[in-house]
Formats: structure tokens, sequence, C-alpha cells
């Protein structure tokens, strides 16, 4: 993904404050270039509510209201599939194991959004999000609770917001240092949108549409997670990938 | 954050800056600064509301025993503390769930209200519909002079609910209003730290409730 260049990853031994500072160059990257950010927390939906106002509704007077907004888990995918674009911005608040929010990162994948993953406890891979910002905490069952998954978004948004303050770094980095996804030998992620006939399928991948065939995959539906390669589907993905 | 211009962190602040690494470094200093400040607002706001969270929970307790529901409210991101501590007692990750309400869910009750009788009322009307004694009412405003959220802790003083309030700033309405029975006051003046704070203590207050259950129902 294009959102991975240019901002380091954070040492997971670490708190995530190199983690936040990353995440915020890239948000305030996307916001810049007329990105929605989509807020989902399945089983926090408060946490959603409280990010988006935060970003369209500033506590600091005179600084810019960002188009943000919050989706409830059920209704999530289907309303992203509908109106997130591509470049937009997918912010989860959720622990690693849950379900709903695998389901949604692995989408937003072909959907091509930029994945950011806020959490406590224990850590997914870091592979499943472009940012992971998680924080430690004793009881992660109780960090939604304590101020410690707030003090996260806070501090995105306080980071974000910086980052504004220095336009010239609000261009993404035009030479890819890194090999991209799509130049690689690797398969990508694509959500079946239609059956075109004789095993070929319209899919979405990274956010663009194209046909590819699926005969060694086949049956698919729409709405299945395929990994696909080079014009053929390789594998049928299960929707969460856990 | 509103104190803390960086404008004089970066006297290079030009179109032309194009590297981003001093600025992550920056970035990830600030936000370890402010992980500190957050911490730190949050254990003190703990010790100096100490006594008031034990007493304010010994009486949620008793309310709840004696069949009390909490209602909470607030605006804007107070508005997600209210249904965060909604969950926090309906939903809580152990301990016994209590009967908890959320005066923000209901987008119909929520514009009927603000559009007919004016937004100062949102949450007193619905506390006039829904509340008996016994029950609690907690309201959250980071500025403490919210005007709804000070006229539904009014309007619950009233009602012999139990009025608890939330609020940063000192000698803020909230404060010094007669009605509220307990006023946890979080003294900082960053909003951002007061909601973090403010989480802390709802936590903590949720935890002396649960104590004190356990408490009444052993012999």
């Amino acid at each position: 993904m294009m959102t991975q260049m240019g901002a380091p990853r954070s040492n997971p031994s670490e708190g995530p404050a190199a983690a936040l500072a990353g995440a915020a160059l890239t948000l305030a990257r996307r916001f810049a270039a007329g990105a929605t950010m989509w807020c989902v927390a399945p089983q926090w939906p408060s946490h959603a509510r409280h990010v988006a106002v935060e970003f369209v509704h500033p506590v600091i007077v005179g600084k810019r209201a960002l188009p943000a907004c919050s989706l409830e888990g059920e209704e999530a995918e289907r309303a992203l599939r509908l109106l997130a674009r591509p470049g937009d911005i997918l912010l989860l608040v959720a622990p690693a194991d849950d379900a709903g929010a695998a389901n949604l990162l692995s989408r937003a994948e072909a959907w091509g959004l930029t994945r950011l993953w806020l959490g406590t406890g224990q850590r997914p891979a870091p592979s499943r999000a472009d940012h992971l910002v998680w924080t430690d905490t004793r009881e992660p069952e109780l960090a939604p609770y304590s101020g410690d998954l707030v003090l996260l978004y806070h501090l995105l948004w306080e980071l974000t917001h910086v980052v504004f303050e220095h336009p010239g770094l609000l261009t993404p980095d035009s030479v890819c240092t890194e090999v991209c996804i799509t130049c690689s030998d690797e398969g990508r992620v694509a959500e079946v949108r239609a059956l075109l006939g004789s095993g070929m399928v319209e899919v979405v991948a990274e956010g663009k549409h194209e046909t590819v065939d699926a005969s060694l995959v086949d049956p698919v539906a729409p709405g299945d997670l395929l990994l696909i390669h080079a014009g053929v589907a390789l594998t049928a993905l299960a929707g969460d990938r856990s | 954050m509103s104190s803390e211009p960086t404008g004089f962190l970066y006297p290079f602040i030009e179109a032309e800056e194009r590297d981003g690494t001093t600025l992550l470094v920056d970035l990830a200093r600030s936000a370890d600064a402010k992980i500190i400040e957050s911490e730190y607002l949050r254990a003190a706001s703990l010790q100096g509301c100490e006594e008031l969270l034990e007493e304010a929970g010994s009486s949620m307790a008793s309310r709840f025993a004696a069949g009390g529901r909490l209602f909470a409210f607030g605006n804007g991101g107070s508005a997600t503390d209210a249904e965060g501590t909604v969950q926090l007692f309906r939903d809580p990750p152990y301990g016994r769930a209590l009967p908890a309400l959320s005066l923000v869910d209901d987008r119909a009750v929520l514009t009927a209200l603000a559009n007919d009788v004016g937004f100062e009322l949102v949450f007193s009307r619905q506390l006039i519909a829904h509340a008996r004694p016994g029950d609690i009412a907690v309201g959250f405003s980071t500025s403490g002079d919210s005007l709804n959220v000070l006229r539904g802790l009014e309007e619950a003083a009233r009602r012999q609910l139990l009025p608890i309030g939330l609020c940063g700033y000192e000698g803020s309405a909230m404060a010094l209003s007669d009605a509220v029975a307990h006023c946890l006051v979080v003294r900082s003046e960053s909003v951002h730290r007061i909601q973090e704070a403010q989480a802390a203590l709802t936590l903590r207050l949720w935890s002396v409730v649960q104590r004190r259950l356990d408490e009444r129902r052993r012999p």
C-alpha cells in the first residue's frame, strides 16, 4: 500500500508515540488529498463517534474541520462499500480478536482505503493495517473506559493538526522507495462485485475495478474476497481472515 | 494543546520543507509528553476526588440496590462519554450489570426537543418523562458550563434523583451549583486531558459501586 511508505512503523516494544506520529503524518496527507475518515468501533460504538466529532468539530477554535464520520458496526460494511472512495481512511477502534474489525480491514484493502487500527491488549499482526496504534494497559478489558483509548485518538487529532502546520510535508514522497505490493509478486485482496460468466468476475482491488478469471475458485458470489494475481483469482479468502 | 504553539520549534516552516524525519521525531516526543501529562492528571484527579468517589459510589450503590436506574448525558465528546458510561454499567467486562440509559441516544427525541423547546432543555425534558425518585443522573461537561447539562442536573435534584456532575476547570457553573450532590472536578484547562481524566473518574466510580454492592450482598 502506498501509505506504508514515508511513515515509519513503531517499535512494538515502545509506547504508542512513534506509531501515533507516523499515523498522524499519513492522516494529514490523506486529508490534504481530499480523504474522508470513516470511524468504526464494533464493540464500543461511542469511541467511533468520539473520534469523528473530534475531527469534524475541533475543540480548539480555528482548527480546520475535517471530514470524519462514524458508522455502526453492522451497517459499516454495506455503507462503506457504497460511500468510501479509494484513498479514504478507515479508522478502527477494536481489540485484536474482533472478527468484525478483521473483516472490514480485509475489505478496506480491496477498496483502496488507508487502514488505521487503534487498540489495546494483545497486538494483531503488523500487516493487518497500514498503521497499528496500540497501547499497553494492565487491564485491557477496562481500557475502553479508563481514558487509555480516548488518549490515543485525542493525540492522533492533536498531532494531525501539527502536521498541517507543515504544508511542505503534506504531499506524499514522490519517489517510491519501497516495493509496492502492486509491483511485486504478492497477491492482492479483491472483492467480487459481479459475475460475468465463463468463470470471469468483476472485482475491486486497491479501489480499482478489474476483470479476473475466477475459474480456479468457482463458485464465487458478489461480496466474496479473493486473492488475485496477474488477472487470476488464486484462492478465496474468509471474510474475517483472522 | 491550546496553549502550545509549536511554531517556534520549526523556524524552517516553509512550503519547501520536504523531509518529514525531524517532524516525526518531534511529534513522537510531543506524544510522549502528553501521555505522561494525561497519566499524571488521571492519577491526581483520582487522588483528589478519592473521598467524593467513595461517597458518590456508595450512594449510587444504595440506589441501585433499591431499584434505581442511571441516566447519563453530555454534549459532543461528553455525549460519547455518557454513552460509554452506560455501556460500562450495563454491559461491564466483569461484575454485575446495572440499569443505565443514555439520554443522547435517541435522535428522534433529541431533535424533537431541540427543535420544539430548545437545546437547553433536551436532557431535563427527558428526565421529566423517565426519572423517578431514587434514580441517578450523571452529567458530563468539560467546561462545566453546558446549559443543557446544568438544567438536567437541576431537574434531577428537583425529582429526588442523585445528581452527579463531572467537569473540568475550577469555578465553573457546575462546580458551584447547589443542585449537584457530588461534583467531580478535573483541574486542567485542556479539554482532551479533562475528558481522559473524567473517564478514569467514571471507571473508579463504577468500581466503587461494584464493591459496595458486593459488600451489601455479604452478611
